[in-house]
């Protein structure tokens, strides 16, 4: 008797699923689509206004007549590129000095961590006060270490320099959180064998190499998958910090998208922008979800 | 401690040499991790002293000197002029609504999908897992206008929503491992019983997830009072902003008052610090080791 109910399929499933469902299909699942479809379309955004079905023109005029993306583009790989190395490599230092026994270890955990927790558009605005070129904390040190003219210093104003000062606010930002998720995969990582490995006469980068780092490949993808995600999403930093500008030099793909759709009133190309974006995400996040899913199999 | 009496019983039977050197890199660790800390804390100690330093001081003296008096008129007026109290008050009232209710409808998912079969619940899962990987940024414009079609425009209601959409993902993903955890013969015996499914969720299963609630609701709290791109899109007049909105417009309106543009940072991100401080092992125990664990 009670089987049946055990497996009471779909309809007894569905007032526990409904609510999640609604939300999820009406406003995360159903915008998404409706990018994809706009994208195809000319139009303002102004209910007032027609909408034009133009094909693939808005992705042409993309191409061909909007350097702007290109920048964004460039600067959306790059940032990806950059913080799967800087600074996944330093919370994984981090987390590999604070996983012993030290004097303090929490203080130091806190402290590299909490820059996480705080709004990104805080963070931008912090930042922004560092990096002013004539009382902020970067004029005084260059200065103090005569560094450049003595004139103090134009991070965000310079075209070439502006994303990776926007990237460097990232790094505080997300190091310690990396900090946090290999802290607790070398949990996993057997005592048993580091000891064994040491009493074989293996030294400390040999312990690391053949016993820590095996351990921490589960959490190595974790981290990496995340960084892309974050990455991709990088929106409130560089709105805060240089609006994309100098001369949009410092643009990134979902701030294009918005520009293009809420300030320039073309819905087209700001959701033709939008469906490169979540492309580009596709591609990069689909062969972890595969992999995973097959993980889970075995 | 105990690494200490180990090591002291090892002392007798070495010699000198190799252990100093142990004794040197353990020091030389030390202080680059000190230096390192300095490093990261300087962000946060500068703008503090700005936040204290009156306008004179913020253009004569160095960015490292201690602020010569605290200026506290720097918070005064930045409470006066920045809408923080408004600002604040709103984020709190989207954050205590939101929070509970998509916790709660996460977790009925995520007891669906762990506890009961129905066909393509995998597929399902899958599906919810990811939107957690798309940015927000994609389906921004036509968020826009379904919130405008709604009627909800500049209405704490037109962020909630969308804002428990973008929250499940991530939510149901940990609950449902914390869930499938559970041993299924809770559930036979719940049923022998003449209990249903709900009996189940509301009376067992919430009741054991404790621990990895809790780690969601504070997490979830902190990235809801911190979130700026939806709410940059929906609330546009000055009365519906939160926080996030709030230190974004003092910036681009007094651009040059230092002083009160750093108090200003600092009181908005001090809620989100105090949270952390209270409920630290919550950010760092539970949600992660399930992230981790995939």
């Amino acid at each position: 008797m009670w089987k049946r109910i055990a497996s009471g399929g779909f309809v007894a499933a569905l007032p526990f699923l409904a609510p999640a469902l609604a939300a999820y299909v009406v406003f995360v699942i159903g915008p998404m689509f409706s990018a994809i479809r706009l994208s195809l379309y000319k139009w303002s955004g102004f209910t007032t206004d027609q909408q034009v079905f133009v094909g693939f023109q808005n992705y042409v005029r993309l191409f061909t007549k909007d350097p702007v993306f290109w920048t964004a583009v460039q600067n959306s790989i790059v940032w990806v590129l950059l913080s799967l190395v800087i600074p996944t490599t330093l919370g994984l230092v981090m987390a590999l000095a604070l996983n012993r026994p030290v004097f303090g270890r929490n203080v130091f955990r806190s402290v590299f961590y909490i820059p996480g927790v705080l709004a990104p558009i805080a963070i931008a605005n912090m930042w922004r006060w560092m990096y002013n070129p004539n009382y902020g904390v970067f004029s005084d040190i260059s200065k103090a270490l005569h560094i450049g003219d003595g004139s103090g210093t134009t991070f965000l104003s310079d075209p070439k320099v502006a994303i990776y000062a926007i990237f460097a606010a990232f790094v505080w930002q997300i190091a310690g959180l990396n900090m946090v998720l290999f802290l607790a995969g070398l949990q996993s990582v057997s005592k048993e064998l580091v000891e064994s490995a040491r009493l074989d006469g293996a030294n400390a980068w040999g312990v690391f190499r053949h016993v820590t780092f095996p351990a921490l490949r589960p959490t190595v993808v974790v981290v990496l998958v995340l960084t892309i995600v974050n990455s991709i999403k990088v929106f409130d930093l560089v709105v805060g910090m240089t609006g994309g500008g100098p001369a949009q030099k410092s643009q990134v793909l979902a701030l294009w998208s918005y520009t293009q759709s809420f300030l320039n009133h073309d819905f087209g190309l700001g959701n033709a922008t939008a469906t490169i974006l979540l492309l580009i995400t596709l591609a990069l996040v689909v062969p972890y979800m595969i992999w995973s899913t097959k993980g889970n199999e075995d | 401690m105990s690494t200490l009496t180990l090591s002291r019983a090892k002392r007798s039977e070495r010699s000198h040499s190799p252990r100093r050197n142990a004794d040197y890199i353990r020091a030389g660790l030390w202080i680059a991790l000190f230096v390192a800390m300095l490093a990261w804390a300087m962000p946060l100690v500068f703008v503090i002293f700005t936040s204290l330093k009156s306008e004179d001081q913020i253009f004569s003296t160095s960015s490292f000197s201690f602020p010569s008096s605290a200026e506290w008129a720097n918070y005064a007026k930045a409470l006066q002029t920045g809408n923080l109290l408004t600002a604040g008050g709103n984020s709190l009232l989207i954050a205590l609504i939101k929070v509970p209710i998509g916790l709660l409808i996460s977790a009925a998912a995520a007891f669906a999908l762990s506890r009961i079969k129905f066909k393509y619940s995998r597929a399902l899962l899958a599906a919810f897992a990811m939107g957690s990987m798309v940015p927000i940024q994609v389906a921004l414009g036509p968020l826009f206008r379904v919130i405008l079609d709604l009627g909800l425009l500049n209405n704490p209601i037109g962020v909630i929503l969308p804002y428990i959409g973008f929250g499940l993902p991530y939510q149901i993903f940990i609950l449902y491992g914390f869930f499938s955890a559970v041993p299924k013969e809770i559930d036979e015996s719940v049923r022998v019983d003449g209990g249903g499914n709900w009996r189940l969720f509301l009376q067992i299963i919430l009741p054991l997830s404790k621990p990895a609630l809790a780690a969601l609701f504070i997490l979830d709290f902190v990235s809801t009072w911190n979130e700026y791109a939806i709410a940059l899109v929906i609330l546009q007049n000055k009365a519906s902003q939160t926080v996030p909105l709030a230190i974004q417009g003092f910036q681009s309106q007094f651009t040059s008052s230092y002083g009160p543009l750093n108090a200003f940072t600092i009181m908005s991100i001090l809620p989100v610090v105090i949270i952390y401080l209270l409920f630290q092992r919550y950010f760092v125990q539970g949600t992660f080791t399930g992230a981790v664990k995939g």
